[in-house]
Protein backbone atom coordinates (compact mmCIF):
# COMPACT_ATOMS: atom_id res chain seq x y z
CA UNK A 1 0.00 0.00 0.00
CA UNK A 2 1.83 3.31 -0.91
CA UNK A 3 1.71 6.85 0.20
CA UNK A 4 -0.95 7.65 -2.59
CA UNK A 5 -3.20 4.69 -1.25
CA UNK A 6 -3.06 6.09 2.51
CA UNK A 7 -3.65 9.73 1.48
CA UNK A 8 -7.02 8.25 -0.67
CA UNK A 9 -7.86 6.45 2.42
CA UNK A 10 -7.82 9.31 4.32
CA UNK A 11 -11.11 9.55 6.33
CA UNK A 12 -11.14 6.03 6.89
CA UNK A 13 -8.24 6.38 8.59
CA UNK A 14 -9.02 9.27 10.86
CA UNK A 15 -11.65 7.29 11.50
CA UNK A 16 -10.44 4.42 12.54
CA UNK A 17 -7.69 6.17 14.52
CA UNK A 18 -9.67 8.57 16.30
CA UNK A 19 -11.91 5.95 17.51
CA UNK A 20 -8.89 3.80 18.79
CA UNK A 21 -7.90 6.56 20.51
CA UNK A 22 -10.78 7.74 22.09
CA UNK A 23 -11.32 4.10 23.12
CA UNK A 24 -7.70 3.85 24.54
CA UNK A 25 -8.26 7.33 26.38
CA UNK A 26 -11.35 6.27 27.58
CA UNK A 27 -9.96 3.63 29.29
CA UNK A 28 -8.02 5.69 31.82
CA UNK A 29 -10.43 8.86 31.55
CA UNK A 30 -13.72 8.40 32.58
CA UNK A 31 -15.16 12.12 31.76
CA UNK A 32 -17.24 11.53 29.65
CA UNK A 33 -17.90 15.05 27.87
CA UNK A 34 -14.66 15.80 26.64
CA UNK A 35 -14.74 12.40 24.95
CA UNK A 36 -18.09 12.39 23.03
CA UNK A 37 -16.39 16.32 22.05
CA UNK A 38 -13.25 14.57 20.69
CA UNK A 39 -15.84 11.91 18.70
CA UNK A 40 -17.85 14.75 17.40
CA UNK A 41 -14.58 16.67 16.13
CA UNK A 42 -13.20 13.23 14.73
CA UNK A 43 -16.34 12.64 12.21
CA UNK A 44 -16.72 16.40 11.53
CA UNK A 45 -12.90 15.71 10.42
CA UNK A 46 -13.50 12.76 8.76
CA UNK A 47 -16.31 14.80 6.77
CA UNK A 48 -14.44 17.57 6.19
CA UNK A 49 -11.04 15.61 4.84
CA UNK A 50 -13.59 13.49 2.63
CA UNK A 51 -14.90 16.43 0.76
CA UNK A 52 -11.30 18.54 0.69
CA UNK A 53 -8.84 16.25 0.00
CA UNK A 54 -8.66 15.29 -3.39
CA UNK A 55 -7.98 11.29 -3.94
CA UNK A 56 -4.21 10.72 -5.37
CA UNK A 57 -5.48 7.29 -6.71
CA UNK A 58 -9.35 6.02 -7.94
CA UNK A 59 -8.99 3.09 -6.37
CA UNK A 60 -7.83 2.04 -3.00
CA UNK A 61 -5.50 -1.48 -2.80
CA UNK A 62 -8.05 -2.47 -5.56
CA UNK A 63 -10.56 -3.32 -2.31
CA UNK A 64 -12.25 0.05 -2.11
CA UNK A 65 -13.35 2.92 -4.69
CA UNK A 66 -12.00 6.54 -3.55
CA UNK A 67 -14.35 8.02 -6.29
CA UNK A 68 -17.48 11.06 -5.91
CA UNK A 69 -19.91 8.22 -5.05
CA UNK A 70 -17.54 6.90 -2.60
CA UNK A 71 -16.66 10.17 -1.30
CA UNK A 72 -20.44 11.52 -0.83
CA UNK A 73 -21.48 8.39 1.17
CA UNK A 74 -18.01 8.98 3.39
CA UNK A 75 -19.18 12.19 3.57
CA UNK A 76 -22.83 11.21 4.78
CA UNK A 77 -21.78 8.65 6.84
CA UNK A 78 -19.21 10.96 8.73
CA UNK A 79 -22.04 13.16 9.19
CA UNK A 80 -24.37 10.75 10.53
CA UNK A 81 -21.80 9.54 13.27
CA UNK A 82 -21.50 13.06 14.74
CA UNK A 83 -24.97 13.61 14.58
CA UNK A 84 -25.56 10.35 16.52
CA UNK A 85 -22.58 10.92 19.29
CA UNK A 86 -24.33 14.38 20.07
CA UNK A 87 -27.82 12.76 20.48
CA UNK A 88 -26.50 10.79 22.67
CA UNK A 89 -24.40 12.76 24.60
CA UNK A 90 -27.08 13.24 27.32
CA UNK A 91 -28.64 9.86 27.23
CA UNK A 92 -25.02 8.00 27.67
CA UNK A 93 -24.25 10.23 30.64
CA UNK A 94 -27.94 9.43 32.41
CA UNK A 95 -27.68 6.00 31.41
CA UNK A 96 -24.14 5.46 32.78
CA UNK A 97 -23.22 4.21 29.61
CA UNK A 98 -19.24 4.13 29.22
CA UNK A 99 -18.57 7.45 26.78
CA UNK A 100 -15.10 6.08 25.29
CA UNK A 101 -16.36 2.80 24.48
CA UNK A 102 -19.54 4.51 22.73
CA UNK A 103 -18.06 7.06 21.22
CA UNK A 104 -15.74 4.53 19.70
CA UNK A 105 -18.07 2.35 18.58
CA UNK A 106 -19.71 4.57 16.81
CA UNK A 107 -17.33 6.35 14.85
CA UNK A 108 -15.82 2.33 13.95
CA UNK A 109 -19.54 1.90 12.56
CA UNK A 110 -18.79 5.18 10.85
CA UNK A 111 -15.96 3.57 9.18
CA UNK A 112 -17.52 0.81 8.04
CA UNK A 113 -20.34 1.95 6.60
CA UNK A 114 -18.13 4.19 4.65
CA UNK A 115 -15.69 1.46 3.34
CA UNK A 116 -18.86 -0.66 2.67
CA UNK A 117 -20.31 2.33 0.37
CA UNK A 118 -17.31 2.23 -1.72
CA UNK A 119 -16.38 -1.74 -1.64
CA UNK A 120 -15.50 -2.89 -5.36
CA UNK A 121 -14.16 -5.83 -4.26
CA UNK A 122 -15.83 -8.75 -2.73
CA UNK A 123 -13.38 -9.09 0.25
CA UNK A 124 -13.73 -5.46 0.78
CA UNK A 125 -17.82 -5.84 1.29
CA UNK A 126 -17.73 -8.54 3.27
CA UNK A 127 -15.02 -6.64 5.71
CA UNK A 128 -17.11 -3.66 6.42
CA UNK A 129 -20.40 -5.16 6.55
CA UNK A 130 -18.58 -7.19 9.42
CA UNK A 131 -17.03 -3.83 10.73
CA UNK A 132 -20.31 -1.73 11.40
CA UNK A 133 -21.91 -5.02 12.41
CA UNK A 134 -19.66 -5.86 14.68
CA UNK A 135 -19.85 -2.65 16.28
CA UNK A 136 -24.01 -2.27 16.62
CA UNK A 137 -23.82 -5.59 18.00
CA UNK A 138 -22.36 -4.38 21.15
CA UNK A 139 -23.71 -0.33 20.51
CA UNK A 140 -27.73 -1.88 20.58
CA UNK A 141 -26.62 -3.86 24.47
CA UNK A 142 -25.22 -1.20 25.92
CA UNK A 143 -27.52 -0.05 27.87
CA UNK A 144 -27.16 -2.26 30.89
CA UNK A 145 -29.53 -1.02 33.21
CA UNK A 146 -32.27 -2.00 30.81
CA UNK A 147 -33.79 -5.74 30.03
CA UNK A 148 -35.06 -4.70 26.85
CA UNK A 149 -31.30 -3.83 25.02
CA UNK A 150 -30.07 -6.99 26.28
CA UNK A 151 -32.57 -8.78 24.34
CA UNK A 152 -32.26 -6.61 21.42
CA UNK A 153 -28.69 -7.43 21.28
CA UNK A 154 -29.33 -11.05 21.77
CA UNK A 155 -31.65 -10.72 18.78
CA UNK A 156 -29.76 -8.60 16.47
CA UNK A 157 -26.98 -10.81 17.47
CA UNK A 158 -28.31 -14.26 16.08
CA UNK A 159 -29.84 -12.92 12.85
CA UNK A 160 -26.97 -11.00 12.13
CA UNK A 161 -24.58 -14.03 12.67
CA UNK A 162 -26.83 -15.96 9.91
CA UNK A 163 -26.72 -13.23 7.77
CA UNK A 164 -23.08 -12.66 8.02
CA UNK A 165 -22.80 -17.01 7.30
CA UNK A 166 -25.39 -16.32 4.13
CA UNK A 167 -23.15 -13.90 3.11
CA UNK A 168 -19.89 -15.52 3.36
CA UNK A 169 -21.37 -18.33 1.72
CA UNK A 170 -22.90 -16.80 -1.03
CA UNK A 171 -19.53 -14.62 -1.79
CA UNK A 172 -18.00 -18.42 -1.78
CA UNK A 173 -19.95 -19.50 -4.75
CA UNK A 174 -19.52 -16.24 -6.47
CA UNK A 175 -15.73 -16.79 -6.62
CA UNK A 176 -16.38 -20.65 -6.95
CA UNK A 177 -18.51 -19.83 -10.31
CA UNK A 178 -16.22 -17.07 -11.92
CA UNK A 179 -13.07 -17.19 -10.64
CA UNK A 180 -12.75 -13.40 -9.64
CA UNK A 181 -13.77 -11.60 -6.21
CA UNK A 182 -13.52 -8.09 -7.95
CA UNK A 183 -17.35 -7.08 -8.48
CA UNK A 184 -17.60 -5.62 -12.22
CA UNK A 185 -14.88 -8.64 -13.36
CA UNK A 186 -16.92 -11.63 -11.48
CA UNK A 187 -19.93 -10.17 -12.72
CA UNK A 188 -18.78 -10.45 -16.38
CA UNK A 189 -17.16 -13.87 -15.81
CA UNK A 190 -20.08 -15.01 -14.55
CA UNK A 191 -22.34 -14.16 -17.47
CA UNK A 192 -19.82 -15.82 -19.61
CA UNK A 193 -20.03 -18.53 -17.83
CA UNK A 194 -22.66 -21.99 -18.93
CA UNK A 195 -23.91 -25.09 -17.34
CA UNK A 196 -23.65 -26.07 -13.85
CA UNK A 197 -21.10 -23.11 -12.72
CA UNK A 198 -23.77 -20.44 -13.41
CA UNK A 199 -26.24 -22.20 -11.15
CA UNK A 200 -23.54 -22.16 -8.81
CA UNK A 201 -23.21 -18.61 -9.36
CA UNK A 202 -26.44 -17.60 -9.12
CA UNK A 203 -27.53 -19.56 -6.10
CA UNK A 204 -24.35 -17.24 -4.71
CA UNK A 205 -26.71 -14.49 -5.22
CA UNK A 206 -29.31 -16.02 -4.04
CA UNK A 207 -27.66 -15.93 -0.62
CA UNK A 208 -26.02 -12.64 -0.63
CA UNK A 209 -30.23 -11.18 -1.09
CA UNK A 210 -30.87 -12.98 1.65
CA UNK A 211 -28.18 -11.76 3.75
CA UNK A 212 -29.13 -8.11 2.54
CA UNK A 213 -32.01 -9.39 3.36
CA UNK A 214 -31.44 -9.64 6.74
CA UNK A 215 -29.73 -6.21 7.15
CA UNK A 216 -32.00 -4.24 5.84
CA UNK A 217 -35.28 -5.98 7.17
CA UNK A 218 -37.08 -6.90 4.06
CA UNK A 219 -39.71 -9.01 4.75
CA UNK A 220 -39.79 -12.54 4.89
CA UNK A 221 -36.92 -11.40 6.70
CA UNK A 222 -38.10 -8.74 8.68
CA UNK A 223 -39.44 -9.58 12.32
CA UNK A 224 -36.47 -9.01 14.00
CA UNK A 225 -37.03 -5.10 13.60
CA UNK A 226 -39.48 -3.61 15.69
CA UNK A 227 -37.98 -5.65 18.61
CA UNK A 228 -34.72 -4.68 18.49
CA UNK A 229 -35.14 -0.88 17.57
CA UNK A 230 -37.32 -1.41 20.92
CA UNK A 231 -34.91 -2.50 22.96
CA UNK A 232 -31.87 -0.46 21.47
CA UNK A 233 -31.09 2.91 22.94
CA UNK A 234 -33.05 5.55 21.06
CA UNK A 235 -29.90 6.99 19.48
CA UNK A 236 -28.18 3.45 18.87
CA UNK A 237 -31.60 2.86 17.00
CA UNK A 238 -31.17 6.27 14.53
CA UNK A 239 -28.24 5.15 13.81
CA UNK A 240 -28.97 1.57 12.96
CA UNK A 241 -32.26 2.42 11.34
CA UNK A 242 -30.52 5.07 8.87
CA UNK A 243 -26.65 4.26 8.41
CA UNK A 244 -26.47 0.37 8.68
CA UNK A 245 -29.60 0.15 6.08
CA UNK A 246 -28.72 2.64 3.95
CA UNK A 247 -24.65 1.79 3.34
CA UNK A 248 -25.81 -1.41 2.63
CA UNK A 249 -28.10 -0.09 -0.08
CA UNK A 250 -25.42 2.51 -1.22
CA UNK A 251 -23.13 -0.75 -2.04
CA UNK A 252 -26.07 -2.73 -3.75
CA UNK A 253 -26.59 0.52 -6.28
CA UNK A 254 -22.86 1.30 -6.64
CA UNK A 255 -22.39 -2.54 -7.38
CA UNK A 256 -24.98 -2.24 -9.99
CA UNK A 257 -23.96 0.71 -11.50
CA UNK A 258 -20.62 -0.69 -11.93
CA UNK A 259 -20.96 -3.66 -13.32
CA UNK A 260 -24.37 -3.69 -15.35
CA UNK A 261 -27.51 -5.60 -14.86
CA UNK A 262 -26.65 -8.41 -12.34
CA UNK A 263 -29.83 -10.11 -11.41
CA UNK A 264 -32.07 -10.41 -14.81
CA UNK A 265 -32.81 -13.94 -13.50
CA UNK A 266 -33.13 -13.13 -10.15
CA UNK A 267 -35.92 -9.78 -11.34
CA UNK A 268 -38.82 -11.91 -10.24
CA UNK A 269 -37.57 -12.75 -6.91
CA UNK A 270 -36.70 -9.56 -6.13
CA UNK A 271 -39.83 -8.05 -7.49
CA UNK A 272 -42.01 -10.21 -5.05
CA UNK A 273 -39.85 -9.11 -2.24
CA UNK A 274 -39.98 -5.44 -2.45
CA UNK A 275 -43.81 -5.75 -2.91
CA UNK A 276 -44.16 -8.01 -0.03
CA UNK A 277 -41.72 -5.82 1.76
CA UNK A 278 -43.78 -2.51 1.40
CA UNK A 279 -46.58 -4.33 2.33
CA UNK A 280 -45.44 -6.00 5.15
CA UNK A 281 -44.43 -3.01 6.67
CA UNK A 282 -47.58 -1.04 5.93
CA UNK A 283 -49.94 -3.44 7.48
CA UNK A 284 -47.38 -4.17 10.56
CA UNK A 285 -47.76 -0.37 11.74
CA UNK A 286 -51.41 -0.42 11.53
CA UNK A 287 -51.55 -2.59 14.58
CA UNK A 288 -48.42 -1.19 16.63
CA UNK A 289 -49.07 0.89 19.90
CA UNK A 290 -45.16 1.65 20.29
CA UNK A 291 -43.71 4.99 18.78
CA UNK A 292 -40.63 2.95 18.21
CA UNK A 293 -42.01 -0.23 16.68
CA UNK A 294 -44.19 1.90 13.97
CA UNK A 295 -41.27 3.60 13.25
CA UNK A 296 -39.27 -0.07 12.45
CA UNK A 297 -42.26 -0.79 10.50
CA UNK A 298 -42.40 2.22 8.40
CA UNK A 299 -38.80 1.38 7.73
CA UNK A 300 -39.48 -1.80 6.73
CA UNK A 301 -42.03 -0.07 4.22
CA UNK A 302 -38.86 2.35 3.11
CA UNK A 303 -36.44 -0.59 2.28
CA UNK A 304 -39.15 -1.85 0.16
CA UNK A 305 -39.47 1.43 -1.84
CA UNK A 306 -35.66 1.95 -1.83
CA UNK A 307 -35.57 -1.92 -3.35
CA UNK A 308 -37.99 -0.66 -6.19
CA UNK A 309 -35.86 1.82 -7.43
CA UNK A 310 -32.41 -0.34 -7.19
CA UNK A 311 -34.77 -2.78 -9.10
CA UNK A 312 -35.03 -0.54 -12.38
CA UNK A 313 -30.98 -0.69 -12.70
CA UNK A 314 -31.28 2.24 -14.91
CA UNK A 315 -29.18 5.47 -13.66
CA UNK A 316 -32.61 7.36 -12.92
CA UNK A 317 -33.40 4.73 -10.44
CA UNK A 318 -30.01 5.06 -9.12
CA UNK A 319 -30.32 8.19 -8.99
CA UNK A 320 -33.85 8.61 -7.09
CA UNK A 321 -32.52 5.54 -4.82
CA UNK A 322 -29.52 7.94 -3.98
CA UNK A 323 -31.99 10.74 -3.40
CA UNK A 324 -34.25 8.48 -1.36
CA UNK A 325 -31.43 6.71 1.01
CA UNK A 326 -30.32 10.74 2.17
CA UNK A 327 -33.88 11.43 2.58
CA UNK A 328 -34.55 8.82 4.76
CA UNK A 329 -31.69 8.54 6.62
CA UNK A 330 -31.76 12.35 7.51
CA UNK A 331 -35.87 12.12 8.35
CA UNK A 332 -35.68 8.90 10.21
CA UNK A 333 -32.56 10.25 12.43
CA UNK A 334 -34.22 13.43 13.38
CA UNK A 335 -37.62 11.02 14.37
CA UNK A 336 -35.47 8.62 16.80
CA UNK A 337 -33.94 12.12 17.90
CA UNK A 338 -36.70 13.71 19.29
CA UNK A 339 -37.56 10.47 21.07
CA UNK A 340 -33.46 10.19 22.78
CA UNK A 341 -33.94 14.29 23.45
CA UNK A 342 -37.57 13.48 25.53
CA UNK A 343 -35.84 10.66 27.38
CA UNK A 344 -35.36 10.73 31.35
CA UNK A 345 -34.89 8.71 34.28
CA UNK A 346 -37.92 7.00 33.46
CA UNK A 347 -36.29 6.08 29.99
CA UNK A 348 -37.75 7.01 26.38
CA UNK A 349 -41.14 7.81 26.00
CA UNK A 350 -42.54 4.48 24.08
CA UNK A 351 -46.17 3.82 24.00
CA UNK A 352 -49.08 6.00 22.73
CA UNK A 353 -49.97 6.78 25.92
CA UNK A 354 -47.34 8.40 27.12
CA UNK A 355 -46.95 10.40 23.83
CA UNK A 356 -50.75 11.80 24.23
CA UNK A 357 -50.86 15.05 24.52
CA UNK A 358 -47.34 15.86 24.74
CA UNK A 359 -47.80 17.99 21.76
CA UNK A 360 -48.60 21.13 24.53
CA UNK A 361 -46.17 20.08 27.03
CA UNK A 362 -43.08 20.03 23.98
CA UNK A 363 -44.70 21.93 21.38
CA UNK A 364 -41.28 22.62 19.23
CA UNK A 365 -39.96 18.71 19.35
CA UNK A 366 -43.51 17.50 18.80
CA UNK A 367 -43.82 19.90 15.46
CA UNK A 368 -40.48 18.66 14.45
CA UNK A 369 -41.98 15.47 15.18
CA UNK A 370 -44.83 16.06 13.10
CA UNK A 371 -42.78 17.44 10.23
CA UNK A 372 -40.15 14.31 10.29
CA UNK A 373 -43.66 12.03 10.16
CA UNK A 374 -45.22 13.45 7.41
CA UNK A 375 -41.81 13.58 5.41
CA UNK A 376 -41.58 9.36 6.20
CA UNK A 377 -45.46 9.58 4.87
CA UNK A 378 -44.71 11.76 1.57
CA UNK A 379 -46.45 14.58 2.56
CA UNK A 380 -46.22 17.42 -0.89
CA UNK A 381 -43.21 20.01 -0.31
CA UNK A 382 -41.54 17.80 2.41
CA UNK A 383 -38.24 16.01 1.51
CA UNK A 384 -40.22 12.53 1.58
CA UNK A 385 -42.45 13.47 -1.38
CA UNK A 386 -40.15 14.33 -4.05
CA UNK A 387 -37.88 10.84 -2.43
CA UNK A 388 -40.85 8.81 -3.05
CA UNK A 389 -42.23 10.27 -6.33
CA UNK A 390 -38.45 10.17 -7.62
CA UNK A 391 -38.24 6.39 -7.36
CA UNK A 392 -42.03 5.87 -8.06
CA UNK A 393 -41.15 7.83 -11.90
CA UNK A 394 -37.98 5.83 -12.33
CA UNK A 395 -39.92 2.48 -11.38
CA UNK A 396 -42.85 4.14 -13.91
CA UNK A 397 -40.40 4.70 -16.71
CA UNK A 398 -38.70 1.16 -16.40
CA UNK A 399 -42.42 -0.25 -16.49
CA UNK A 400 -42.82 -1.66 -12.90
CA UNK A 401 -46.26 -0.66 -13.15
CA UNK A 402 -47.29 -3.35 -10.80
CA UNK A 403 -44.98 -2.20 -8.15
CA UNK A 404 -45.77 1.13 -8.64
CA UNK A 405 -49.82 0.60 -7.58
CA UNK A 406 -48.06 -1.34 -4.54
CA UNK A 407 -46.17 1.37 -3.88
CA UNK A 408 -48.61 4.00 -3.74
CA UNK A 409 -51.15 1.54 -1.90
CA UNK A 410 -48.52 1.23 0.87
CA UNK A 411 -47.95 4.92 1.35
CA UNK A 412 -51.74 5.48 1.19
CA UNK A 413 -52.13 3.35 4.15
CA UNK A 414 -48.86 4.54 6.25
CA UNK A 415 -50.72 8.22 5.85
CA UNK A 416 -53.20 6.47 8.10
CA UNK A 417 -50.60 5.88 10.70
CA UNK A 418 -48.56 8.76 10.59
CA UNK A 419 -51.41 11.04 10.90
CA UNK A 420 -52.77 8.62 14.26
CA UNK A 421 -49.54 9.45 15.57
CA UNK A 422 -50.23 13.31 14.99
CA UNK A 423 -52.93 13.62 16.18
CA UNK A 424 -52.71 11.75 19.09
CA UNK A 425 -49.78 14.43 19.88
CA UNK A 426 -52.04 17.07 19.61
CA UNK A 427 -54.93 15.19 22.52
CA UNK A 428 -55.98 17.64 24.90
CA UNK A 429 -54.56 15.29 27.68
CA UNK A 430 -54.49 16.62 31.00
CA UNK A 431 -52.25 13.99 32.54
CA UNK A 432 -49.18 14.04 29.68
CA UNK A 433 -46.67 14.59 31.68
CA UNK A 434 -43.17 16.54 31.00
CA UNK A 435 -40.74 14.78 29.70
CA UNK A 436 -36.71 16.13 29.34
CA UNK A 437 -35.84 19.61 28.24
CA UNK A 438 -33.38 17.97 26.29
CA UNK A 439 -29.86 19.71 25.85
CA UNK A 440 -28.11 22.07 22.98
CA UNK A 441 -26.61 18.92 21.22
CA UNK A 442 -29.89 17.55 20.80
CA UNK A 443 -31.71 20.21 19.52
CA UNK A 444 -29.37 21.29 16.91
CA UNK A 445 -29.60 17.89 15.41
CA UNK A 446 -33.19 17.83 15.19
CA UNK A 447 -32.83 21.62 13.57
CA UNK A 448 -30.51 20.19 11.34
CA UNK A 449 -32.71 17.42 10.22
CA UNK A 450 -35.99 19.50 10.17
CA UNK A 451 -34.23 22.27 7.92
CA UNK A 452 -32.61 19.88 5.65
CA UNK A 453 -36.69 17.94 5.51
CA UNK A 454 -37.50 21.21 4.21
CA UNK A 455 -34.80 22.21 1.99
CA UNK A 456 -35.00 19.23 0.24
CA UNK A 457 -38.43 19.19 -0.18
CA UNK A 458 -38.85 22.92 -1.60
CA UNK A 459 -35.28 22.60 -4.04
CA UNK A 460 -34.92 18.41 -4.42
CA UNK A 461 -32.58 20.17 -7.90
CA UNK A 462 -29.29 20.77 -5.76
CA UNK A 463 -28.81 17.44 -4.21
CA UNK A 464 -30.68 15.72 -7.80
CA UNK A 465 -27.57 17.69 -9.45
CA UNK A 466 -24.96 16.60 -7.00
CA UNK A 467 -26.32 12.63 -7.32
CA UNK A 468 -26.02 12.98 -11.22
CA UNK A 469 -22.47 13.69 -11.12
CA UNK A 470 -20.92 11.11 -8.31
CA UNK A 471 -22.92 8.38 -10.23
CA UNK A 472 -20.29 5.70 -11.20
CA UNK B 1 -6.93 -32.04 -8.59
CA UNK B 2 -7.99 -35.29 -6.86
CA UNK B 3 -11.81 -34.52 -6.06
CA UNK B 4 -14.34 -33.16 -8.63
CA UNK B 5 -15.01 -29.55 -8.01
CA UNK B 6 -19.15 -30.11 -8.12
CA UNK B 7 -18.31 -32.90 -5.37
CA UNK B 8 -16.52 -30.15 -2.78
CA UNK B 9 -19.50 -27.91 -3.89
CA UNK B 10 -21.93 -30.13 -3.00
CA UNK B 11 -20.36 -31.26 0.44
CA UNK B 12 -19.78 -27.95 1.38
CA UNK B 13 -23.14 -26.93 0.03
CA UNK B 14 -24.54 -29.98 2.55
CA UNK B 15 -22.44 -28.76 5.42
CA UNK B 16 -23.72 -25.41 5.36
CA UNK B 17 -27.74 -26.49 5.01
CA UNK B 18 -26.71 -28.55 8.34
CA UNK B 19 -25.30 -25.24 10.12
CA UNK B 20 -28.01 -23.93 9.22
CA UNK B 21 -30.47 -26.85 10.22
CA UNK B 22 -28.64 -26.23 13.84
CA UNK B 23 -29.21 -22.57 13.88
CA UNK B 24 -33.15 -23.25 13.02
CA UNK B 25 -33.97 -25.75 15.38
CA UNK B 26 -31.60 -25.55 18.10
CA UNK B 27 -32.69 -23.24 21.17
CA UNK B 28 -29.59 -22.61 22.77
CA UNK B 29 -27.91 -19.50 22.16
CA UNK B 30 -24.01 -21.79 22.13
CA UNK B 31 -25.65 -24.30 19.80
CA UNK B 32 -27.03 -21.65 17.70
CA UNK B 33 -23.85 -19.82 17.50
CA UNK B 34 -21.99 -23.35 16.82
CA UNK B 35 -24.37 -23.58 13.82
CA UNK B 36 -23.37 -20.11 12.40
CA UNK B 37 -19.73 -21.28 12.75
CA UNK B 38 -20.52 -24.45 10.70
CA UNK B 39 -21.92 -22.26 7.80
CA UNK B 40 -18.85 -20.24 7.87
CA UNK B 41 -17.01 -23.39 7.61
CA UNK B 42 -19.01 -24.64 4.80
CA UNK B 43 -18.04 -21.10 2.50
CA UNK B 44 -14.26 -21.88 3.95
CA UNK B 45 -14.35 -25.01 2.12
CA UNK B 46 -15.79 -23.62 -1.22
CA UNK B 47 -13.27 -20.94 -1.04
CA UNK B 48 -10.55 -23.24 -0.69
CA UNK B 49 -11.71 -25.63 -3.35
CA UNK B 50 -12.22 -23.06 -5.69
CA UNK B 51 -8.71 -21.43 -4.89
CA UNK B 52 -7.59 -24.94 -6.25
CA UNK B 53 -10.13 -25.46 -9.24
CA UNK B 54 -9.21 -21.46 -10.28
CA UNK B 55 -5.34 -21.94 -9.71
CA UNK B 56 -5.43 -18.56 -7.66
CA UNK B 57 -4.43 -17.68 -4.09
CA UNK B 58 -7.47 -15.34 -3.19
CA UNK B 59 -9.64 -17.69 -2.02
CA UNK B 60 -6.91 -19.11 0.44
CA UNK B 61 -6.68 -15.42 1.60
CA UNK B 62 -9.86 -14.87 1.92
CA UNK B 63 -10.20 -17.86 4.46
CA UNK B 64 -7.70 -16.35 6.40
CA UNK B 65 -9.61 -13.24 6.87
CA UNK B 66 -12.69 -14.65 7.40
CA UNK B 67 -10.81 -16.78 10.11
CA UNK B 68 -9.88 -13.11 11.83
CA UNK B 69 -13.75 -11.96 11.06
CA UNK B 70 -15.32 -15.18 13.21
CA UNK B 71 -12.64 -14.73 15.55
CA UNK B 72 -13.91 -11.51 15.98
CA UNK B 73 -17.48 -12.29 15.88
CA UNK B 74 -17.40 -14.92 18.29
CA UNK B 75 -15.48 -12.61 21.04
CA UNK B 76 -18.24 -10.77 21.06
CA UNK B 77 -21.34 -13.14 20.82
CA UNK B 78 -19.24 -14.68 23.84
CA UNK B 79 -19.54 -11.84 25.65
CA UNK B 80 -22.94 -11.28 24.74
CA UNK B 81 -23.93 -15.05 25.89
CA UNK B 82 -21.90 -14.28 29.64
CA UNK B 83 -23.64 -11.27 29.87
CA UNK B 84 -26.69 -12.51 28.83
CA UNK B 85 -26.09 -15.45 31.58
CA UNK B 86 -25.58 -12.69 34.40
CA UNK B 87 -28.75 -11.51 33.62
CA UNK B 88 -31.14 -14.01 33.31
CA UNK B 89 -29.24 -17.48 34.52
CA UNK B 90 -30.59 -18.91 31.48
CA UNK B 91 -29.44 -18.94 27.99
CA UNK B 92 -32.76 -20.24 25.91
CA UNK B 93 -33.50 -17.84 23.40
CA UNK B 94 -37.23 -19.08 23.61
CA UNK B 95 -36.70 -17.13 27.01
CA UNK B 96 -35.80 -13.91 25.98
CA UNK B 97 -39.73 -12.71 25.30
CA UNK B 98 -40.12 -9.47 27.03
CA UNK B 99 -41.21 -7.51 23.28
CA UNK B 100 -44.00 -8.43 21.58
CA UNK B 101 -46.47 -6.60 19.05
Amino acid sequence: MSLSDLLAMLPILILAFGATAILMAGAWYREPLPLLAGGIVTALLGALSAGLVTPPVPEIAGLFSAGGYARFYTILWSLLAAAGLMTGSRYIIEKRIGAGEYVSLVLYAAAGMALLSSATHLVGLFIALETFTLAFYILIASNRNCALAAEAGLKYLLLGAVATGFMAFGIALIYAASGSLVLPDAVMRLKAETGELQAWGLLGWGMILIAVGFKISLAPFHLWTPDVYQGAPAPVTGLLATGSKGAVVAALVGLLAMSGPVWNDLTDLVWLLAALTMLAGAFGALGQSNLKRLLAYSSVTHMGTLLVGVLCQTSEGFAATTFYVVVYVVTSLGAFAVIASLADGRGEPMTFDQWRGLGYRHPVRCGVLVLLLLSLAGLPATAGFMAKFAVFHAALQSGYIGLLMIGILASVISFAFYLRVTMLLFQPDEKASSWHQGSVFEHTVLAVCSSAVLVLGLFPGLLFGLIRQILP
Amino acid sequence: MMIPFGHALSFAAALFVLGLTCVLLRRQVIMILIGVEIMLNAASLVFVSASAYWQQVDGQVFVILLMAITAAEVAVALAMVVYLWRRKRTLVADEFNGMSG
